[in-house]
């Protein structure tokens, strides 16, 4: 008793102090000595049409461009905004610039780094230095690539273009052109980009020299050089003036420069001062953005990846050493890792605005969340550790898809005009990922009884037949909101375009999943399968929902092409193969499973499953876990 | 919900009644062991009808696959791209059609055979009635809704509505002042080969080849088939049917060679060039052809409904996000004028936004290139459904019954807990 106190309070303990840890810890030291790196990751700009900190605009360029959110300077792990700011007031004319020496470009490809001349290494991140004379080979490449029909592109290619598209992002920050840097400067203004301004002003301050000295541009070239020079200073000067009529321009250029000439004082004290430039944005995006840079730090789903694991593995511990103790320490656990979750759900819904799914990136970290509750509550109606281990497994690997899906872009992009509907984003969407959350709970319960049964002699009788209660529950559940959030899909449809069905990839997806449940509950009510055949179909039922959570979005056509993945296509081949196989060993007849041999008689002839159970004289609990509901099987009162 | 139940009462068998009899036939098509065959299949025809949309365009597959009463599936839809397999290895296998209405029966012979009526079934009973409605409504939807077009340019009106899909050659006739007179050819009887011929038309038919689908070259060339009217100046190559529709929104552009005859005389007019190309929407270019004396302007066109109203284009707005290119927001702002109805107001139609007027729904649907017309303009999708209801209905009854029925276990479930 005392153990199944003490050990998930210490465990939990431990892991909510290591979990305030991380979350509060201030980032990164400063990055570079003696400048405020942490004020300047607070200035709002906008880019992707939203409010944001720099700090996540710094984020999502490195880990466009890297793969990863930090990088390192020797053995020294820098932030984000320290490379952003360098880009940002990089001068190519300057050998001596750090930007040529960061190694921050992920390049994995063999044949690309053959074409650039690199060698591989550890973590295959390279400086622009080692491959900046390779431009124009790239660029021959990237002419060839550009009359290759995409459907016939090789991987080499795609890499190629890759590549490209990292190269833009970069280059994209140094020019100034995204984000929009440049806060409104009086109401009804829109942000601009400082390129924008500063080309413009560059063009005016021209026009006004050349008008007040009245020459046309293209004399200057035949006036004496003294006189050529001091045009060129005037221009300049003019220049300067006009820059100086906007405060935020000439502020972000005087700020650029204090970085990069290494002027601490200065940077810090545009820094502290910037905010005077915010005067015409609205206090909630500031708020907002300035909430986001936390939000970032904390990082609390990817804190939640490693606490899952942890209650997966003590989950799975649980059933071999130890149950009571280290079954109630997993279910702790995961109630302190749904926390950061919860949380992180809620702190993208404050910044976005938005319902709490908007993109695939999103749909994982809520079925995550679905899965996870879900998990938690049937653990407290069926305290015999498998909802565990089956939530903190779902709460895992929804983290590593989520941490894939989010590694191309900002994962709170703005709405297209036809999402633009908090109406239907929140009911639609949530209730058919809700709907694939309980699919896949129900699949991962069907492999924990697969694997449970044959390889271990744990699926006793009476576990044997709460598994299969918890499992037809959730399909039940499952059935429900898959076919409610299709339903309300078809509305929305019919609302938006006047076609309530339209024979759509993901819709037909989503219906696939509708029917697959229907077929599960059908074949067990009319005695097709029982426990174990439903276990086995159930797993099934992680293909279908995968092929509609992903595999339709991979076909590229249709309505809901909105999260186009080629790269994925063998991550879900892979996925269907591993559970076909364990749909396959689940076929082995009961007589070699570990948990019946010779011991019951739970795999009757199939069409009378019901009475046979009856017959059956009660099961005397072999579970550690004392387990007294045995009786009320949900199908042992069958629907009539 | 299993085949033990309601056995017949003992001696019935001497002299079995109606419905006995009824249920000893229904009962084999009652079995839930067939729902759940025809529910699999029907996964099986969904799951094609998804792949097939990479090769075909929608519409094809839906009336391919879905709806249709048999359907024949190559295995080249699963194909990687660029491979190429014969269009004999594949399955044939049961339409849309066949599968709904098979499941049907099945679902009202397991009412009749089995189910009474019981509170503790009020959600199956809810559920099931839901679903057959939902099976009716796509059947009516199938056989009646139509989907059209309505293109207006700001400032402009507009009284009819082009059908998206369907295509018709029209003769107009303009010699009366007042009234334009129209006889219209819908284009389904353009078969290569054909011949058409009626008292109403000014002119006898024979359809050189009819395209589906083509691209203009506006050059003249060995190709150039016509010998009169526009297809002097150019000509047109077949292309296949547009797969996949929505992404780039690109829809069937027609065209057809027809050699025309005079219909009193019988004299050659020549070989004449029609295509949707020529049809800017708001003015088509038409080309005079001169039969019995008369001239009528020619045009192939989207098939068009005219209403007894007019809807006018006020004004368009189209809103982007600061600094991307993504759409924020699109919106007509019209005025509805039906002197029928005594109707004429002011409204505004957006995204996910409709208006209904009279059994049409207008949906904001695109925007006009205001490159083609020099104007900002508005596309509104136009769609008379006659059972648009019954989804709405349908769905609220089955959402309803699942909650009913689960719930009904769930709570039972949970006292026989606490009990315990």
């Amino acid at each position: 008793m005392k153990a199944n106190f003490f050990v998930p309070v210490i465990t939990v303990s431990v892991f909510g102090i290591y979990l305030l840890g991380a979350s509060f810890m201030p980032d990164l030291g400063n990055g570079k000595k003696d400048f405020d790196l942490a004020g300047a990751r607070q200035i709002p700009v906008v880019d992707g049409g939203r409010v944001k900190p720099l700090d996540t605009v710094a984020r999502t360029a490195l880990r466009i461009v890297s793969g990863r959110e930090s990088f390192y300077i020797g053995k020294e792990e820098q932030p984000a905004i320290r490379w952003a700011l360098d880009v940002m007031s990089f001068d190519p004319d300057d050998k001596d610039s750090p930007v040529w020496n960061y190694e921050v470009f992920r390049i994995e490809n063999d044949q690309v780094l053959n074409l650039l001349g690199l060698k591989p290494k550890e973590g295959f991140r390279y400086k622009l230095k080692d491959f900046s004379d390779k431009f124009e080979k790239l660029q021959a490449e990237l002419d060839r690539i550009k009359k290759v029909p995409e459907n016939n592109r090789t991987l080499y290619d795609n890499k190629i273009v890759q590549l490209k598209t990292h190269l833009d992002e970069f280059l994209k920050l140094r020019s100034l052109h995204d984000p929009l840097l440049l806060p409104p400067g009086s109401a009804g203004e829109e942000w601009r980009s400082l390129q924008e301004v500063e080309e413009e002003i560059g063009f005016k301050a021209i026009q006004t020299v050349m008008i007040k000295e009245g020459i046309l541009p293209k004399d200057v070239k035949n006036l004496p050089p003294e006189e050529q020079k001091r045009l060129r200073r005037e221009v300049q000067e003019e220049d300067a003036r006009q820059l100086a009529a906007i405060p935020a321009a000439h502020e972000w250029r005087e700020l650029l420069d204090a970085y990069r000439e290494n002027k601490p004082a200065d940077f810090n004290r545009l820094v502290a001062g910037y905010s005077k430039n915010l005067s015409f944005v609205p206090n909630r995006d500031q708020e907002r953005a300035s909430f986001e840079v936390f939000f970032n730090r904390a990082a609390p789903f990817y804190q939640c990846c490693f606490l899952y694991a942890a209650a997966a593995i003590i989950g799975c511990l649980s059933w071999m050493v130890w149950s009571e103790p280290l079954r109630r320490t997993a279910f702790w656990l995961m109630v302190l890792t749904a926390l950061p979750h919860t949380f992180g759900l809620i702190a993208r819904m404050y910044i976005q605005g938005r319902p709490p799914v908007t993109n695939l990136y999103s749909s994982a970290i809520f079925i995550g969340w679905g899965a996870v509750l879900g998990s938690l509550v049937m653990e407290r109606l069926f305290p015999i550790g498998i909802a565990n281990v089956v939530g903190a497994i779902g709460g895992f690997a929804t983290s590593i898809i989520a941490h894939n899906l989010g590694s191309g872009n900002d994962t709170l992009q703005m709405m297209q005009a036809v999402l633009d509907t908090n109406f239907w984003l929140s009911t639609h969407v949530t209730c058919v990922t809700t709907g694939y959350a309980a699919t896949f709970v129900a699949g991962l319960l069907g492999i924990v009884f697969i694997i449970l049964g044959l390889f271990t002699p744990k699926l006793d009788k009476s576990t044997f037949k709460l598994l299969g209660q918890m499992i037809y529950g959730v399909v039940c559940f499952a059935t429900f909101l898959s076919f409610t959030g299709t339903v309300l899909g078809g509305i929305w449809a019919d609302q938006s375009w006047g076609r309530f069905w339209g024979w759509d990839p993901k819709e037909n997806g989503a219906i696939l999943i509708v029917l697959w449940n229907a077929i599960v509950l059908h074949a067990r009510w009319c005695g097709l399968v029982q426990q174990r055949g439903m276990a086995i179909m159930t797993v099934f039922g992680n293909i279908v929902t995968s092929w509609s959570w992903f595999g339709t979005n991979m076909l590229g056509i249709g309505l809901h092409a909105y999260g186009f993945m080629e790269a994925a296509v063998p991550s879900l081949i892979i996925f269907d193969i591993s559970q076909v196989a364990i749909m396959g060993i689940g076929l082995i007849p009961p007589k070699h499973w570990a948990s019946f041999g010779g011991r019951y008689e739970v795999e009757t002839k199939a069409k009378e499953p019901v009475r046979e159970a009856k017959r059956e004289p009660k099961p005397v609990p072999v579970s550690p876990v004392p387990v007294n509901i045995g009786s009320t099987a949900v199908t042992a009162r069958r629907p009539r | 919900m299993s085949q033990v139940l309601d056995a017949p009462h003992a001696g019935a068998a001497s002299s079995p009644s109606f419905g006995e009899l009824l249920r000893k036939i229904l009962k084999p098509v009652a079995s839930l062991t067939l729902t759940v065959v025809l529910l699999s299949m029907c996964m099986w025809l969904v799951f094609c009808g998804t792949w097939a949309q990479r090769d075909d365009g929608i519409w094809t597959v839906v009336r391919v696959y879905f709806r249709s009463w048999f359907v024949w599936i190559p295995l080249q839809i699963f194909a990687a791209s660029g491979a190429k397999i014969p269009s004999w290895v594949g399955v044939p296998f049961p339409g849309g059609w066949t599968l709904g209405f098979a499941l049907l029966f099945n679902l009202l012979a397991a009412h009749i055979t089995r189910f009474q009526f019981r509170i503790k079934r009020a959600g199956i009973w809810l559920i099931h009635s839901g679903i057959i409605l939902l099976l009716f409504g796509e059947l009516l939807t199938g056989l009646f809704a139509t989907e059209g077009h309505m293109v207006i340019a700001e400032g402009g009106s507009a009284n009819f509505i082009e059908d998206s899909r369907h295509y018709e050659l029209v003769f107009v006739d303009p010699s009366d002042a007042n009234v334009d007179q129209v006889v219209t050819v819908p284009a389904s009887l353009l078969k290569n080969g054909a011949k058409i011929s009626d008292p109403k038309l000014p002119v006898d038919i024979e359809v050189v080849q009819y395209m589906h689908n083509s691209t203009l070259h506006e050059e003249s060339s060995a190709q150039n088939r016509a010998t009169a009217g526009l297809g002097l100046e150019s000509y047109v190559e077949e292309r296949p049917v547009v797969s996949g529709v929505e992404t780039k929104e690109e829809e069937d552009r027609p065209s057809a060679y027809l050699h025309l005859r005079e219909k009193s005389s019988g004299a050659d007019l020549g070989t004449w060039l029609v295509s949707l190309f020529f049809q800017s929407r708001l003015q088509p270019e038409s080309q005079a052809v001169t039969a019995g004396g008369k001239p009528y302007r020619m045009y192939l066109w989207n098939q068009r409904t005219y209403k007894p109203y007019t809807i006018h284009l006020q004004k368009f707005t189209h809103d982007k996000y600061v600094g991307t290119e993504t759409p924020k927001d699109y919106r007509s702002h019209i005025r509805l004028v039906d002197p029928e109805e005594n109707t004429n107001r002011e409204t505004e139609i957006y995204m996910n936004t409709p208006l209904r007027y009279r059994g049409d729904t207008f949906y904001q649907s695109g925007v006009l290139d205001p490159r083609i017309l020099g104007k900002k303009g508005t596309i509104l999708q136009v769609v008379r459904n006659p059972s648009w209801l019954m989804p709405y209905v349908s769905c609220t009854l089955v959402s309803l019954g699942m909650l009913v029925h689960f719930g009904i276990h769930l709570v039972g479930f949970l006292t026989r807990r606490a009990k315990v």
